[in-house]
């Protein structure tokens, strides 16, 4: 049951990540090319399908299907890059504070409680009010806010390792203080970093949808699936599928990525909460 | 003889301990004015059991943690006045557990040349002398690419040893090293320790609680009892004839395979010793089963290697 | 009639071709009043053999034997519900990690108490009386005082003691002690030790003994059994053993150990070269073979005790 979570998991998201990645070849129509005569055409097994759409146009007649498959890209990229900075951000304070300890910990810890003391998703909307939408925005204020599981999880590891008799002979055989941090710590708490790393890409992709689907993500005409289904609002009570299309893809693949992480935490028997 | 090889002075290391949220702090002395020095070449045994300071003297040594007095000299040389690679080229250590000893994500190879790459060793010589390394302990410069998960404990002890001599260090300690593995495999490592020491001139420090493990290898041997050398004596002296009542406990209570002897009775009571409570003047008295009055209040002087107020007077 | 009777115990892990065997046929006796020790190096078997005589085996283990019988009752075939029963109160165990055996939620005199009112009944005051008296008796002073501590406040030793005490308090006969004394120190390895041998004695219990320890093996047991590769490969009363070892893999083993007054100081002590074997399922005869220097073509066969009284699992006669 554990490995098949990893297998179902992996194989989707590597679906969603070669649809992203080679999303130019596969797409059947340009995302972006208007056709108003095509307005609302259904999809495929719906009475009237136009042939030439699998799932059908939104509003502005762009093919839905090419929308969802270059919006898997922004869902990935973003998810991906708030991953890199909030994982750099995270991992830096959380090994230096974990291996340093002393009064080094206590300012991590410090910065940790504070992180966990501002509402995400509130601060988000308002900076990004604020400043108003673009890709980079949101990566940046997500990165920024999203670190505090990297640094928790990264101290507690580097904390054991540390203590471990590996650590000491490198110490006693001279090695410099980086190079034991990026030799002989880094690795052995990789796995459960990679753990965490899923965990918050999900997140990072489902509140990418939710700032997009309140207008303050990427902005139009991006094909964002947040964005999508904020577009597809006003037609939801006649055309319910261009709200249930991008919101499938969603769930399935923030569901891939959790399944993938569950699997691998219980492979590597680490439990970072 | 000439300078020995490694001569400790006085070190001594303090913890402060804080005893719930309102609680005073207390110092807790795990190390308390241990003193030795070992000639070149020879080999020195320290035997206590858990919670003796054994392992914090090797991290003081070995400079892993700091002392809060005193001072370690290799050839002269104070070791907390170099820097940590010149000392890393003057002693290297070998622990207990070869389990946690080697870094699991990194190659045998890689795991033998870490101390030369510390020293900015290039490429090639590296190379060749971790095979050369290698060879030395008995694993075959074939296995290099392999990892710690595929290697026994026999073999992975053996990767410690090469990886803590491919610097050709002065001074090798040892901090229980056998204690993990199998008696067949327990020899092997004796065994080899003994071929290196002699074909390399190493001063040994070997820190065991096992005697008779000691008693084999060791040239003197020096008894701890929270956190103090209560003896020290030639090997074949202190075995034979023990003088401390700490030393003669320990003694009978090793449990040699000779059948039909029964199992001693190490006379000791049930106060267990507490390093975080020492009791004053000798450490020993509260279990001790010949102290007397004095015993309790004065420190008792070092006569001839022993610290005992039997003894002196 | 001995207390408990084991023949061709075997026990194997996994599934299929990844089937290993852990135990390849086990068979000793132990009588009342008798105290046997299974020796042997890591992964030999040993703890594996006392847990399959316990019923406690890890799911996706499954056992074997021709005969299992504890006091002439064959426990193979008890269901799983009869085996509690008879465990902890006929039969006790004690483990090598006191800590992982006591809750630490719970005091010593309550652990101590439900031990002995789950089998036995009777008012929780007689059971604390009875743990008193116990914790009295394995040298514990103001037992009263224990009754109300929790395990964290023990020392090792004194844990180790107090799961003795633990073990005693419904009146097993059997006594299976697995490690008991590996974990603690020297001086109190002796006491615990010289404790078990004197309860022993007095009460009349079959102990048995699990050990890797020949030290400990020489000075306590009455008859031993040395395990390799999941076999029982000699057999013999203690005395026998240590004088004249009939196996190469014991010979050898013997002459691993750094014995003061045998063994000269600094001289090159005796090794076992090469690998415990892997046992999988088609593996047959004497595990030691790709060790032995005396191993010969008929050792891929399997080999058969001989040499009663002194047993030895060997084609070489001895």
């Amino acid at each position: 049951m554990r490995r098949s979570g990893i297998w179902i998991g992996g194989a989707i998201l590597t679906l969603v990540v070669l649809a992203g990645v080679f999303a130019p070849w596969i797409a059947p129509h340009d995302p972006y090319a208007q056709d108003l005569t095509r307005r609302l055409a259904v999809p495929f097994w719906m009475e009237g399908a136009l042939p030439e759409h699998l799932l059908g146009t939104d509003q502005l007649g762009r093919d839905y299907l090419s929308r969802l498959i270059f919006g898997a890209r922004v869902s990935l990229i973003i998810g991906a890059m708030v991953v890199v900075v909030s994982g750099a951000i995270g991992i830096t304070l959380g090994v230096l504070g974990g291996f340093f300890g002393g009064r080094v910990d206590d300012v991590v810890l410090f910065l940790i409680t504070c992180r966990l003391s501002i509402p995400v998703v509130l601060v988000a909307l308002a900076v990004v009010g604020l400043l108003g939408s673009s890709t980079t925005l949101v990566v940046a204020v997500l990165g920024l806010l999203l670190w505090d599981r990297f640094a928790v999880v990264a101290r507690a590891t580097t904390m054991q390792v540390r203590n471990l008799d590996y650590v000491a002979a490198a110490w006693a055989a001279g090695s410099s203080t980086p190079r034991i941090l990026i030799s002989e710590v880094l690795p052995n708490i990789m796995t459960h970093l990679a753990v965490v790393g899923t965990l918050e890409m999900a997140l990072a992709i489902l509140l990418e949808a939710a700032l997009s689907f309140l207008g303050l993500g990427v902005p139009p005409p991006l094909p964002s699936w947040g964005l999508m289904i904020a577009e597809g609002r006003d037609f939801m009570f006649f055309s319910a599928w261009v709200i249930w299309i991008p919101g499938i893809a969603l769930f399935t693949l923030v569901l891939a990525i959790n399944l993938l992480g569950d699997g691998l935490r219980d492979l590597f028997g680490a439990a970072p909460s | 003889m000439s300078t020995p090889a490694i001569e400790i002075r006085d070190l001594e290391k303090r913890f402060i301990v804080k005893q719930g949220l309102f609680g005073t702090p207390r110092h807790v002395r795990a190390v308390d004015g241990v003193t030795l020095s070992i000639p070149t070449g020879a080999t020195l045994g320290i035997v206590g059991e858990s919670g003796c300071g054994k392992s914090t003297l090797a991290r003081l040594i070995l400079g892993l943690l700091p002392a809060s007095a005193g001072s370690v000299l290799v050839e002269g040389q104070d070791l907390s006045r170099l820097d940590r690679r010149a000392r890393a080229r003057l002693i290297q250590p070998v622990f207990q557990d070869p389990f946690s000893s080697l870094n699991p994500r990194r190659s045998i190879g890689d795991i033998v040349a870490m101390p030369l790459v510390a020293q900015g060793v290039a490429g090639r010589e590296t190379r060749s002398r971790v095979a050369e390394m290698l060879e030395q302990v008995g694993i075959s410069p074939d296995m290099a690419s392999r990892y710690p998960a595929q290697l026994s404990g026999g073999q992975r002890q053996r990767i410690a040893i090469a990886r803590a001599l491919v610097l050709r260090p002065r001074i090798l300690l040892c901090d229980e090293p056998t204690s993990a593995l199998d008696v067949s495999v327990q020899s092997q490592i004796l065994n080899l320790l003994a071929d290196l020491r002699r074909s390399l001139n190493l001063t040994t420090i070997f820190i065991s609680h096992n005697l008779a493990v000691v008693e084999h290898i060791a040239d003197t041997v020096a008894v701890m009892y929270l956190g103090r050398i209560v003896e020290e004596a030639q090997a074949q002296a202190l075995f034979a004839t023990p003088r401390h009542p700490y030393t003669r406990a320990l003694l009978a209570s090793v449990l040699t395979p000779e059948p039909g002897l029964g199992v001693p009775d190490v006379g000791l009571g049930d106060v267990l010793p507490d390093p975080s409570n020492i009791p004053p003047g000798c450490r020993f008295h509260p279990r001790c089963p010949v102290a007397i009055a004095r015993c309790s209040l004065q420190t008792p002087p070092r006569v001839d290697g022993a610290e005992c107020h039997l003894l002196s007077a | 009639m001995s207390l408990l009777e084991i023949e061709g115990l075997e026990v194997t892990f996994g599934q299929g071709e990844g089937r290993v065997a852990a135990v390849r046929g086990a068979s000793f006796s132990l009588a009342r009043g008798e105290t046997h020790c299974i020796v042997g190096e890591s992964g030999c078997g040993k703890s594996v053999t006392s847990l399959a005589i316990m019923g406690l085996l890890a799911r996706g283990a499954t056992r074997q034997a021709k005969r299992m019988e504890f006091d002439g009752r064959d426990i193979s075939r008890l269901t799983e519900r009869e085996m509690s029963r008879l465990r902890g109160h006929r039969i006790a165990m004690i483990f090598q990690e006191p800590m992982t055996s006591l809750n630490p939620a719970y005091t010593i005199g309550s652990q101590m108490a439900e031990v002995r009112t789950r089998h036995l009944g009777g008012t929780k005051q007689a059971a604390l009386d009875r743990a008193a008296e116990l914790l009295g008796r394995v040298g514990i002073t103001a037992p009263g005082m224990r009754l109300g501590q929790f395990p964290h406040q023990l020392s090792g030793g004194l844990r180790q003691r107090v799961m003795i005490a633990m073990a005693l308090m419904n009146d097993p006969e059997l006594l299976i002690a697995d490690e008991p004394t590996t974990a603690l120190d020297v001086t109190i390895q002796a006491q615990i030790l010289r404790l078990l041998a004197q309860l022993q004695a007095e009460l009349g219990l079959g102990l048995l003994l699990i050990t890797h320890d020949l030290g400990v093996v020489a000075r306590v047991a009455h008859r031993v059994s040395v395990m390799y590769a999941g076999e029982v490969v000699e057999n013999a009363a203690t005395a026998d053993l240590f004088a004249a070892p009939r196996h190469p893999y014991t010979r050898g083993l013997l002459e691993c150990l750094p014995i003061p007054g045998k063994v000269a100081p600094g001289a090159p002590l005796g090794s076992i070269p090469g690998m415990v074997p892997k046992l999988t399922p088609g593996f047959t005869g004497c595990g030691f073979r790709s060790r032995c220097s005396l191993a010969r073509a008929e050792c891929a066969a399997p080999v058969a005790l001989r040499g009663a009284p002194h047993l030895y699992r060997c084609v070489v006669d001895a």
